[in-house]
């Protein structure tokens, strides 16, 4: 089956890999993934930043899109834009006066059909009927953790991986609606149904840094090192994450938070898509390894892939 | 009715208040008086600045006598405040106190609105319709009761103990209705008590033991209130008896039972923090003295199982075979002390509380702190019995959260938590406790100075701000706030945390509190009558509030609200007999068509079926008058004494008619 995929500007340009194995690993779970016709950046943190209407146009341009291609749900593997999704859309759902403003906003988009050329005037009002789901609620939700577990195709071996929900995930909770925000358990209930052991350590939820990469990277700098240090810790081989910003923050920046801190001895950093599509029996050169900067081959190594039931 | 009221036109007097201001500034009352003069039936009318007042008492009075009148409109504030007033001015003018009609042109009109033309308006309106239902008013003769001069106190914690004895002392008989196996509530488990810091237990057990031996009290501990009917003075409680297992008229304590018993359970005195065996006494003085078997923890209460116990008992108090059984009692006044329980830790995940057994909440601390408690009164945390070097105390723990948990302050925790951190000092002299608060509120007789001791001398460090975050790092919890008065995050490295645990509601009293119908607040604390002027009252006529149920409170406070509760009642079962208002809702035999839609509406089973004559009888001392039948009844049969349905019209066409 076809399911609306939004892959988000950071896992799609600047780690390509990430993207590949998710398509990858949905493919052996029988799911064909599409991206929506057109499809921008979601405005990143911008949209649920001000009291601003303008820029809710971005996500619920997305929204209606999928809507008019026939979609109901849009799955995403990127925390940030799965919080602007589904926060815009929950903005639109609950608030009858933004619906109405956006909806007057966007009446006069013009879509060109690239090969027709035959110009589109006419949108319907989207009224939130789209649902925004992260893939790790799809998994669960939709695909069901046993019916994972009956495809896997490794055996992970308990592998001790930490998972890590970072900030966007859980909070608010009213709208987010993801997980109990102070003893989440859905990425762990994930990285069991995939054969590996959860690590706890208190930091799971801690922000990496987020963007002060950019404004004040001594800060990211410091607010990484504590959830690579404290899931180290807590024995942890790898840390796995939701988010390519995490990634980022995470695996790209570990040279500076290994200089920095010098007793911090390094951790391997994947992403969730990557377990998956490694457990259901993908093959490791499609996995993306080489988006890493610190070397995640110990975790994608062992055995080969056999039919394995748990 | 109508017909009667145009044969005999009544003579009715007006009466216009001004409440100082209060009316006049935003009612010409003047004018109300002036433009009424001549409605029908209206006979005499006027304005005064204070109506309540003896010479505006006095006018009315002197009115009635002259004018010779037979029907009174005070146009005033809410009848809840003066009706009760101007009733007694129509008795002592020879009038029937029930042709008093009062016109709330205060609460219901120049207090909310500001248009003066408008509210004048209104105000004419309003008292036209009282007019209309004066005219069809009735004389009335109030219902006398009698009273039983019992009361039942419901909670053996220190606020229905005190209750309890000063009830005892005046002189009446006192049921204590206890759920838990022992007396002694809360404070029982308590360490030291601020500002004096004298020892908790040594304090209240001379009033248990008191309380058990007073001849004029009734101890029915393991008992639950199971039901409860009446009205003041005149109450039916059913109790039920929760088997105990033991005969504690026979049981010596001699506690071979204990000995042998296979089974252990978290002991509740202290709050988990140890084991206690599925037979117990729940602590040393507790009574009465007799031992307890939880069945729900032993192994089955059937000998073939175990029976360990019974077979060492040489009192053979032991009886596998006990009941539930119900205990029924009439009494006249019934206390509410139900007590309170702590707001639980789970619901703030972020403090760790259900995950790390050395973040413990207030009363746990208590525990440790104790003599009697599971360490012997060393501080020492619960994961591996070490000495903590290290206490972070949480103040606020839910309190004041108007986002996410309580509104309210709790109150005692500021102190508690200063005793604490004291105490812990005085234990462990090489410890640092670290208090985090957002204000210290020390308002009591010698708080401020046990505070400030407890800075100065014992040298706490209090920072002002919120934890936002409390994890394990090793053996050590790591405490992450913030020091609102510098703006700098803080991290403390602890081996015990401390939550002040916002009090809430006890635990399953709502089920109670409905058999019992009384009000409760939105958090489920008892309402009072009245917040300044009522406090120890209910709405619920006879039922009396004392301590933490109607309220986070300190020991001090919920003793003297349970004496103030028991002064009450005591005044209650002085009267000689009860009065009960007269303007209940009889049955028109005639018009009634036996359908018994008013039975089911009645909150105060007032009504039932007379089977043998197919109508509804109507228990008119049980009926509070709240007129639910008289609105339901399809036939027009159930008409409420003084507001009948030819009243509620006419005030309606009245208001209506230009």
């Amino acid at each position: 089956m076809k399911l609306h995929y939004y892959p988000g500007c950071t896992l799609k340009e600047k780690t390509p890999g990430l993207d590949i194995s998710t398509r990858e690993a949905m493919k052996r779970l029988d799911i064909e993934l599409v991206e929506p016709e057109g499809w921008t950046c979601c405005g990143a943190e911008y949209p649920l930043t001000a009291e601003k209407i303008s820029g809710l146009a971005a996500p619920i341009r997305v929204l209606r899109q999928v809507r008019d291609e026939g979609g109901d749900v849009i799955v995403t593997t990127c925390s940030f834009c799965y919080s602007v999704l589904k926060r815009s859309n929950k903005a639109l759902q609950d608030d009858p006066l933004k619906r109405k403003r956006i909806n007057a906003f966007l009446r006069d988009d013009i879509k060109i059909d690239p090969l027709t050329k035959e110009r589109t005037t006419h949108f319907e009002d989207y009224n939130g009927e789209v649902q925004v789901l992260h893939l790790l609620e799809y998994l669960r939700d939709r695909v069901g953790f046993p019916r994972i577990r009956e495809r896997l195709k490794r055996d992970l071996g308990n592998l001790p991986i930490a998972a890590y929900y970072g900030c966007r995930l859980l909070r608010p909770k009213d709208e987010m609606d993801f997980d109990e925000p102070d003893s989440p358990h859905l990425f762990e209930e994930f990285l069991e149904a995939v054969g590996c052991a959860a690590v706890d350590y208190p930091f799971k939820q801690e922000c990496c840094g987020s963007y002060l990469v950019v404004s004040l990277p001594d800060a990211a700098t410091e607010a990484s090192y504590r959830v690579l240090r404290s899931a180290k810790m807590n024995g942890a081989e790898a840390i796995t994450v939701t988010c390519p910003l995490c990634f980022y923050n995470l695996d790209h920046r570990q040279e500076t938070i290994k200089a920095t801190y010098l007793d911090f001895p390094g951790l391997p950093v994947v992403f969730f898509t990557q377990l998956l599509a490694w457990a259901l029996g993908v093959d490791r050169s499609v996995l993306g390894l080489g988006e890493h900067r610190v070397p995640a081959d110990g975790v994608f190594s062992g055995t080969p892939a056999t039919e394995v039931r748990t | 009715m109508t017909a009667k009221a145009k044969t005999k036109e009544k003579r009715i007097g007006l009466f216009v208040c001004h409440c100082g201001v209060n009316i006049a500034s935003v009612v010409d009352v003047e004018k109300v008086a002036r433009v009424l003069k001549d409605y029908p039936g209206v006979t005499f009318s006027a304005d005064y600045v204070y109506m309540c007042s003896d010479p505006g008492q006095q006018m009315i009075i002197d009115t009635i006598k002259e004018k010779h009148l037979d029907g009174i409109i005070v146009a005033a504030c809410s009848p809840t405040l003066h009706e009760k007033t101007f009733q007694e001015a129509a008795r002592l003018a020879g009038l029937n106190p029930y042709q008093i009609e009062i016109a709330n042109i205060r609460e219901q009109d120049s207090w909310v609105h500001t248009d003066k033309e408008k509210a004048t308006k209104k105000a004419v309106k309003i008292v036209k319709s009282h007019v209309a239902k004066a005219r069809l008013n009735e004389n009335l003769e109030p219902i006398k009761v009698d009273v039983t001069r019992r009361a039942l106190v419901i909670g053996g914690g220190v606020s229905g103990l005190q209750a309890a004895l000063d009830i005892a002392d005046h002189g009446y008989e006192v049921i204590v209705v206890e759920k838990n196996p022992s007396i002694g509530g809360k404070m029982i488990q308590l360490s030291e008590t601020f500002p004096t810091l004298d020892c908790s237990q040594c304090i209240l057990t001379p009033k248990m033991v008191e309380v058990s031996r007073h001849p004029r009290i009734k101890l029915l501990t393991y008992h639950e209130v199971d039901a409860i009917s009446g009205f003041v003075g005149n109450f039916k409680v059913r109790i039920k008896k929760k088997p105990r297992y033991v005969d504690e008229t026979l049981c010596n304590l001699c506690g071979e039972c204990e000995k042998v018993c296979p089974q252990i359970a978290p002991d509740e005195f202290n709050e988990g923090l140890s084991f206690r065996k599925a037979i117990y006494m729940p602590f040393p003085q507790a009574i009465p003295g007799t031992y307890t078997l939880d069945a729900e923890h032993c192994l089955g209460l059937n000998p073939v199982r175990c029976g360990k116990c019974k077979d060492v008992c040489d009192k053979k108090a032991i009886d596998y075979d006990m009941k539930e059984t119900i205990v029924e009692e009439e009494v006249g006044a019934v206390v509410v002390a139900t007590g309170y329980d702590l707001y639980t830790m789970q619901a703030l995940g972020e403090y760790g509380g259900e995950k790390y057994d050395d973040v413990v909440n207030g009363l746990e601390f208590e525990r440790i702190l104790s003599a009697s408690g599971p360490t012997g009164g060393e501080v020492r945390r619960p994961s591996d019995g070490k000495v903590p070097k290290s206490i972070v105390f949480v103040q606020c723990s839910g309190s004041r959260d108007t986002e996410k948990h309580l509104p309210y302050c709790s109150k005692i925790c500021c102190m508690y938590t200063a005793k604490h951190a004291m105490m812990y000092r005085h234990k462990v002299p090489d410890g640092q406790a670290t208090v985090f608060y957002i204000d210290v509120r020390t308002g009591g007789k010698s708080f401020d100075e046990f505070y400030m001791r407890t800075v100065e001398e014992d040298k706490v460090l209090y920072i002002r701000g919120k934890v936002s975050k409390v994890f394990k790092e090793g053996d050590k919890l790591i405490v992450w706030g913030v020091d609102t008065l510098t703006g700098k995050k803080v991290e403390i490295e602890a081996d015990m945390v401390v939550l002040a645990m916002a009090m809430v509601k006890a635990d399953g009293v709502q089920d109670l509190l409905k058999k019992l119908k009384i009000a409760t607040d939105i958090h489920g604390f008892l309402a009072e009558a009245h917040p300044k002027l009522r406090p120890v009252e209910s709405l619920n006529a006879g039922f009396y509030l004392a301590g933490c149920a109607h309220g986070p409170k300190d020991i001090p406070e919920t003793v003297a609200q349970a004496s103030a509760a028991a002064a009450k009642v005591g005044g209650l079962f002085a009267q000689k007999e009860l009065i009960h208002e007269p303007t209940t809702v009889p049955v028109n035999d005639e018009l009634c068509s036996g359908c018994a839609i008013c039975v089911t509406m009645c909150p105060y089973t007032a009504r039932s079926m007379d089977p043998d004559r197919g109508v509804v009888a109507v228990n008119e001392i049980l009926c509070e008058g709240c007129g639910a039948c008289a609105a339901a009844c399809p036939s027009g049969a159930a008409q409420q004494r003084n507001t009948t349905d030819d009243q509620i019209f006419s005030m309606l066409r009245a208001m209506l008619r230009e």
